[in-house]
């Protein structure tokens, strides 16, 4: 299962941002609602060593083109062997999105996470066997 | 322009040294009006209404005083607005000057005060200036061409510069292997590709006389707040649009430049500027650094003062500070660094991530 992410387009210049902005950043126009994939591309990320207060270093940010236009702001687990333009996997974790590259490893740390943080493990387990089949399918797409 | 670096005096004292040496510099005593340029008071210092009180503290309680804000270009933005008000006819003396005082508090807390110019998205993602530099180098080494000896480089270059600077926050050189040795900030940028956290204040006087100095043309450009909301990383659109707004009301281009003072509060901006500005060919900033065209002596010096990393960057004293030195440069009052012959000089100031930034090309009247 492949999250939904919430999004907005504006109806002149087809512009989407991620998450959904009230008006488009060029025009004096509302936007309308629009739903994107949590599925993209790299566009750049860095590991920060210095996290502001409230966050854990290093802290791996990354922005993600999706699929369908917007470009989105997220956190990973790793950023080892990570290349702009590799295609990642996005997920909420506590209303929070982190890319994944897909590695098992990462896979796991993001499933512990999520088990410890939510404390709803039957849901998590089923959640990371039904991304696990997607992801047999998608890996050998990531560049 | 006062001393940069850790200052133990209060804002208004900074500010107040700054601008009475530019008054009796022009031989000034009390100014029209004053346009003051402070980034957060309220939260660096913990006042408010800031310019009456630095009007009011230097004896122009009667003067009439307004504040600008853009973020990190804030003092570039206060210029532009003494600069309107001359040349509407609205005043004729107008005093302008800018500061920051950041050094009394620890750096995590002066990060998050510079951090609120960051779109608050992002920055509940962990999103630091230096985080959003640090993801614009990666995709300017991935995609830009650019190597990591080209951006050290234009660290050792603008430290080399602050040595000759007796107004400079560092004034010691720094060797190339010392930068690519510094810890990592935010992969792949590291600590000494980043400027310091500095107190100080600089001034100017405009009027609408003839002097030794002219304002050539001014250029203002924006871009999202958002980074995420661009398509170009590699490239500050602002710098761009300010650029050609700047070049259009002077009426000649980049090649007419001699000097110029760069926005490079990480020193990868250096390179990036060189290019929008139109300085160098796409390309070619990276290359021509390591070659020593932009040094003191090379074909067209970059950062003489040592830039926003040696000189430092008190916030909004910054963009006045780049045109004090840019005057001085074009009346040969810069010992130690002077550029001979140089008859046209600019100044490019960023704000925020590049959400606001200001070209101002000044020419020897």
């Amino acid at each position: 299962m492949i999250e939904t992410i919430a999004a907005s387009r504006c109806p002149r210049c087809d512009m989407v941002v991620a998450p959904p902005a009230t008006y488009c950043p060029h025009h004096p126009v509302a936007m309308v609602p629009a739903e994107l994939a949590g599925v993209g591309e790299v566009v750049t990320f860095t590991t920060l060593h210095t996290a502001p207060t409230g966050f854990k270093s290093p802290l791996h940010i990354a922005i993600v083109e999706l699929e369908g236009g917007g470009r989105f702001v997220c956190h990973g687990a790793d950023t080892r062997g990570l290349k702009i333009g590799a295609t990642v996997a996005i997920e909420a974790i506590d209303d929070v999105y982190y890319f994944s590259h897909l590695g098992a490893l990462e896979r796991a740390r993001l499933f512990w996470r999520r088990t410890g943080r939510a404390g709803d493990r039957v849901n998590a387990i089923a959640r990371s066997l039904a991304k696990k089949v997607w992801k047999s399918r998608s890996v050998g797409t990531s560049a | 322009m006062t001393r940069v670096g850790r200052r133990s005096e209060p804002l208004p004292a900074l500010m107040a040294e700054a601008a009475l040496a530019a008054l009796a510099d022009a031989g000034v005593e009390t100014p029209d009006a004053i346009v003051v340029a402070t980034m957060n008071p309220e939260e660096f210092v913990g006042d408010g209404n800031f310019a009456s009180h630095v009007a009011t503290h230097m004896g122009f309680a009667d003067v009439p005083a307004l504040r600008i804000e853009t973020a990190t270009s804030s003092g570039a933005a206060a210029f532009y607005a003494g600069v309107a008000q001359v040349a509407a006819g609205l005043r004729r003396t107008v005093l302008v000057v800018g500061g920051e005082k950041m050094t009394h508090l620890p750096t995590p807390r002066v990060s998050e005060i510079i951090g609120r110019s960051i779109d608050p998205y992002e920055r509940r993602y962990g999103a630091t200036m230096p985080a959003l530099a640090g993801l614009v180098t990666r995709a300017l080494m991935t995609l830009g061409g650019v190597n990591a000896r080209e951006i050290a480089q234009v660290a050792v270059k603008n430290h080399a510069n602050g040595a000759r600077n007796p107004f400079a926050h560092f004034q010691q050189p720094v060797s190339l292997e010392e930068v690519l040795d510094s810890r990592m900030v935010a992969d792949p940028l590291r600590l000494m590709h980043c400027c310091p956290i500095s107190d100080g204040a600089a001034a100017v006087v405009l009027n609408p006389e003839r002097g030794a100095v002219r304002v050539a043309g001014i250029g203002h450009g924006a871009d999202t707040l958002a980074v995420r909301h661009r398509r170009e990383l590699t490239s500050f659109v602002a710098t761009k649009a300010a650029a050609r707004e700047a070049y259009a009301q002077a009426g000649f281009g980049p090649e007419r430049i001699d000097v110029a003072e760069l926005h490079d509060a990480f020193a990868p901006f250096e390179l990036m500027s060189l290019e929008d500005l139109g300085l160098l060919p796409p390309g070619k900033a990276g290359r021509a650094t390591l070659d020593g065209d932009t040094a003191l002596d090379g074909r067209l010096p970059i950062n003489p003062s040592g830039g926003l990393k040696a000189r430092g960057h008190p916030l909004a004293a910054t963009g006045l500070a780049q045109i004090v030195e840019c005057v001085w440069q074009l009346t040969g009052r810069a010992a130690g660094r002077q550029v001979a012959g140089a008859s046209c000089a600019l100044a490019h100031s960023i704000g925020g991530l590049a959400t606001n930034n200001w070209v101002t090309v000044l020419e020897r009247a």
